[in-house]
């Protein structure tokens, strides 16, 4: 049964992106034509800092079943120090999630800059693999 | 009344075409709510594609448009224009990025109309609450902030009163010239540097356009290019500039004596004090560091001395706020501490010196009044001039400083002419002598006099310690032999290091430093050395790495030029129209958002217990709204309400 829901299932995955940094990281991707999975839906933002832990409860309560925020690297942030805010949150957040029994891994913060195409996929990959061994979210 | 939604869909070629069922994208998003129109065209970006949103615009009187296309970093600003041309706030635009994020990596076509599909509902639920937003201007500040009024700082002032701006020169010293100002002569022309300096400074002085601010700090800057708002204090001097003339009676008179840092510590000054004879402008001032006053003690020794009436005691530091538009940082260098490096004996042995304690024994206003003598007062016979000094060095610096092998010939000559007598030694690894007048000054100067080189293994390949009364300096040679040398005095060259306030400055004026070395990172080493990574501040001199003083006045020159070229006067600056606003009825005044905002865009009404933001220095980063914990801040184009939806339509029906 197990096996069936594995690979029946795909995911749904909503990715905050940062205007300046993941989200040109995500098109240089495109550019250079690297596929990855379909799962991802993105919404950008022009800072990661402005990614409000109510916007990712609502992806998940709407029927994501995996969430993730992408930023400039530390030290990168196009507005400074927006996204070493989304790193503070982000740690309650995993814990809040978790309260909820939701699984930690189905929310991930993780560092793209606009060269980092590869990068981008490979998040996204993984991303997607973990999701789809974790199930449907259980609302 | 319900908003009248357009959708436009761009085949791009066969870009998006091919990579996806149009036709059922189409028709699929035709059928959301609100939508009245949804089409697909070749390429929406071309001459054509712009028409024809524009005619549907006015034929359909479409209130708000989804253009489903390429990245928005592409054509955004195209669609907005169209919009406006149309008549429509451009602001009533989303643009659904289904080529570089869906078409291209998507590989199966169904997956990819999915997908499609999702992206455009999104943009259609988003678009439906987006509001008008107006592009507001400002006219920007032609005036211009120097800080450091070093040779790099001046040329900068200079150049930018020649074009009738107004110059704020801001330098921490009671006096202006920089380092130059304390050197005897300048290589490879062996010119004196105050006979090359001084009317530079005279100029500097009496330009009606520069206002020069001594004893002053930069404590904070505020805004962006065209539009800073910098707050400095300058410290009380505590002696009236307007009439004192330096003529030294107050010096006379003062009884308290401290080490004079403006002669490396070499002789002593007074609490009172003018730095070095024919310092400009040549006022004194008082050291509230040691003057009696501020030890509670009742002298007032100076004032009785001043046949002018100049010195006041009441004096206090101002804090001022200067409107300017574009910054220059020409804060200079300073010098690796030798002490640093135990192997040079420096601070134990008492006749090694630094190059900069040298420049002042050599100077004809330093502590010996230009004779080098030993710190015992005699003439010394032996004198080692040694190289990269925590430069080039696998323990310390990296970097080549370039400039100590040409003032380590200089001194050289400056030695062989006063004694020409004395033999010279040179202790070196590699010599750095590029450009069109080094090696034919090298070629000189080696004929001059008694000079002899020992060419080391490395840098770090040589120690200094005292031996009876001798200095004894031990190196491996380049063939690795060991070898020992005596000498009477030691001359170091230290590495050049950014100032060591540096890092402090480098954090008000939020730019980066390059490495441990200090200097200031510029916007990209090769073709943009004067700019940094924040458009508006720039940086010249040996605050962005050692130079001699030629490249430092090339630099300034050409930080004031880039500030001239795009700084125009009444030219109008944009304002970012995505900023975020507060509801004074919501807000708590918690101030959560005052402590998080990188910008100081956010200040607190105490009274009213509520927060406002500054529209001009807000940059729309919405960080404030995402932490709001009574959702009282909006984040323009950005609402709850619009993330809200997209998300709603990313994820809903399959």
């Amino acid at each position: 049964m197990v096996d069936a829901v594995t690979t029946s299932f795909e995911p749904k995955i909503i990715g905050f992106l940062c205007n300046w940094c993941s989200y040109e990281g995500a098109d240089a991707a495109g550019r250079a034509r690297k596929v990855y999975p379909a799962n991802l839906r993105v919404v950008r933002v022009m800072c990661s800092g402005r990614v409000d832990p109510q916007f990712i409860l609502e992806a998940f309560k709407e029927g994501a079943d995996g969430v993730m925020i992408l930023g400039c690297h530390p030290g990168d942030c196009h507005y400074k120090e927006g996204n070493l805010q989304t790193l503070k949150r982000y740690h309650v957040l995993k814990r809040v999630l978790s309260r909820f029994g939701i699984e930690e891994d189905r929310l991930r913060l993780d560092w793209i800059s606009a060269g980092e195409g590869d990068k981008f996929v490979q998040v996204v990959s993984e991303m997607t693999e973990r999701m789809r061994q974790l199930g449907p979210l259980c609302r | 009344m319900a908003e009248r939604i357009g959708i436009f869909v761009c085949e791009c070629g066969p870009n998006i075409k091919e990579a996806m069922d149009l036709d059922e994208v189409v028709t699929f998003v035709q059928g959301l709510e609100n939508v009245v129109l949804a089409k697909a065209f070749g390429l929406l970006c071309a001459v054509e594609g712009q028409a024809l949103i524009a005619k549907d615009i006015k034929e359909h009187d479409l209130t708000r448009i989804v253009i489903a296309a390429c990245s928005p970093k592409e054509h955004e600003k195209t669609f907005k224009q169209c919009l406006e041309k149309a008549g429509l706030n451009p602001f009533l635009l989303q643009i659904a990025n289904i080529r570089e994020q869906c078409a291209w990596v998507v590989e199966d076509k169904a997956l990819a109309t999915d997908k499609a599909k999702a992206i455009i509902r999104a943009a259609v639920r988003r678009v439906a609450h987006h509001e008008p937003l107006e592009v507001k201007e400002i006219e920007c500040q032609p005036h211009a902030l120097v800080v450091g009024a070093g040779i790099a700082g001046i040329s900068a002032a200079l150049t930018l009163a020649q074009k009738h701006r107004k110059v704020y020169l801001v330098e921490k010293l009671p006096c202006i010239g920089g380092k130059v100002a304390r050197y005897e002569d300048v290589f490879p022309s062996l010119e004196c540097a105050s006979c090359i300096l001084d009317p530079i400074l005279d100029e500097v002085l009496h330009n009606e356009h520069i206002e020069i601010l001594t004893l002053t700090e930069v404590q904070e800057v505020l805004g962006f290019y065209g539009n800073f708002l910098v707050k400095v204090n300058q410290k009380a001097r505590f002696v009236d500039t307007g009439t004192c003339i330096g003529c030294g009676a107050c010096l006379e008179a003062c009884p308290v004596k401290v080490k004079n840092e403006y002669n490396e510590g070499l002789d002593e000054r007074k609490a009172i004090y003018i730095p070095y004879a024919g310092a400009l402008p040549n006022v004194a001032a008082i050291d509230k560091k040691h003057c009696l006053r501020w030890q509670q003690e009742a002298c007032s020794a100076c004032r009785e001395a001043c046949p002018f009436g100049s010195i006041t005691y009441e004096d206090t530091d101002q804090v001022r706020q200067l409107r300017v538009g574009a910054i220059v940082l020409a804060t200079g260098f300073d010098l690796f501490d030798p002490a640093r490096a135990p192997q040079y004996g420096y601070g134990k042995i008492k006749d090694v010196y630094t190059s900069l304690e040298f420049e002042r024994l050599v100077n004809s206003t330093g502590p010996t009044e230009g004779k080098i003598v030993l710190r015992n007062g005699q003439v010394p016979e032996k004198i080692a001039l040694v190289h990269c000094v925590g430069s080039r060095s696998s323990k310390f610096h990296e970097h080549c400083s370039t400039v100590c092998c040409m003032y380590l010939l200089k001194f050289a000559h400056q030695v062989n002419s006063q004694l020409p007598g004395a033999s010279m030694t040179g202790f070196y690894s590699d010599l750095c002598l590029p450009g069109k007048k080094a090696q034919g000054f090298f070629n000189k100067i080696s004929q001059e006099g008694h000079m002899e080189w020992m060419h080391m293994k490395d840098p770090d390949s040589i120690e200094i310690t005292q031996v009876d009364e001798k200095t004894l300096i031990r190196f491996t040679d380049v063939t690795g032999s060991p070898r020992e040398v005596t000498a009477d005095m030691v001359v170091l060259a230290p590495a050049m290091e950014g100032a060591k306030d540096a890092g402090a400055m480098a954090q008000i004026f939020d730019i980066s430093q390059g490495g441990a070395e200090g200097f200031f990172a510029e916007e990209n080493s090769q073709v943009a050395p004067v700019s940094t990574a924040m458009e508006g501040i720039f940086i010249a001199g040996c605050a962005q790495g050692p130079k001699d003083i030629q490249s430092s006045v090339a630099q300034g020159q050409a930080a004031a030029g880039r500030i001239l070229s795009r700084l125009v006067p009444g030219e109008k600056l944009a304002l970012e129209p995505v900023t975020a606003e507060v509801d004074a009825d919501l807000c708590c005044g918690c101030k959560l958002c005052v402590g998080l905002c990188s910008y100081k865009a956010i200040t607190c009404d105490n009274l009213k217990n509520n927060v406002a933001i500054n529209k001009v220095l807000c940059r729309g980063c919405g960080v404030c709204a995402a932490a709001c914990p009574s959702g009282a801040i909006k984040a323009h184009h950005f609402t709850d309400t619009e993330v809200s939806e997209e998300i709603k339509g990313l994820v809903r029906h399959g």
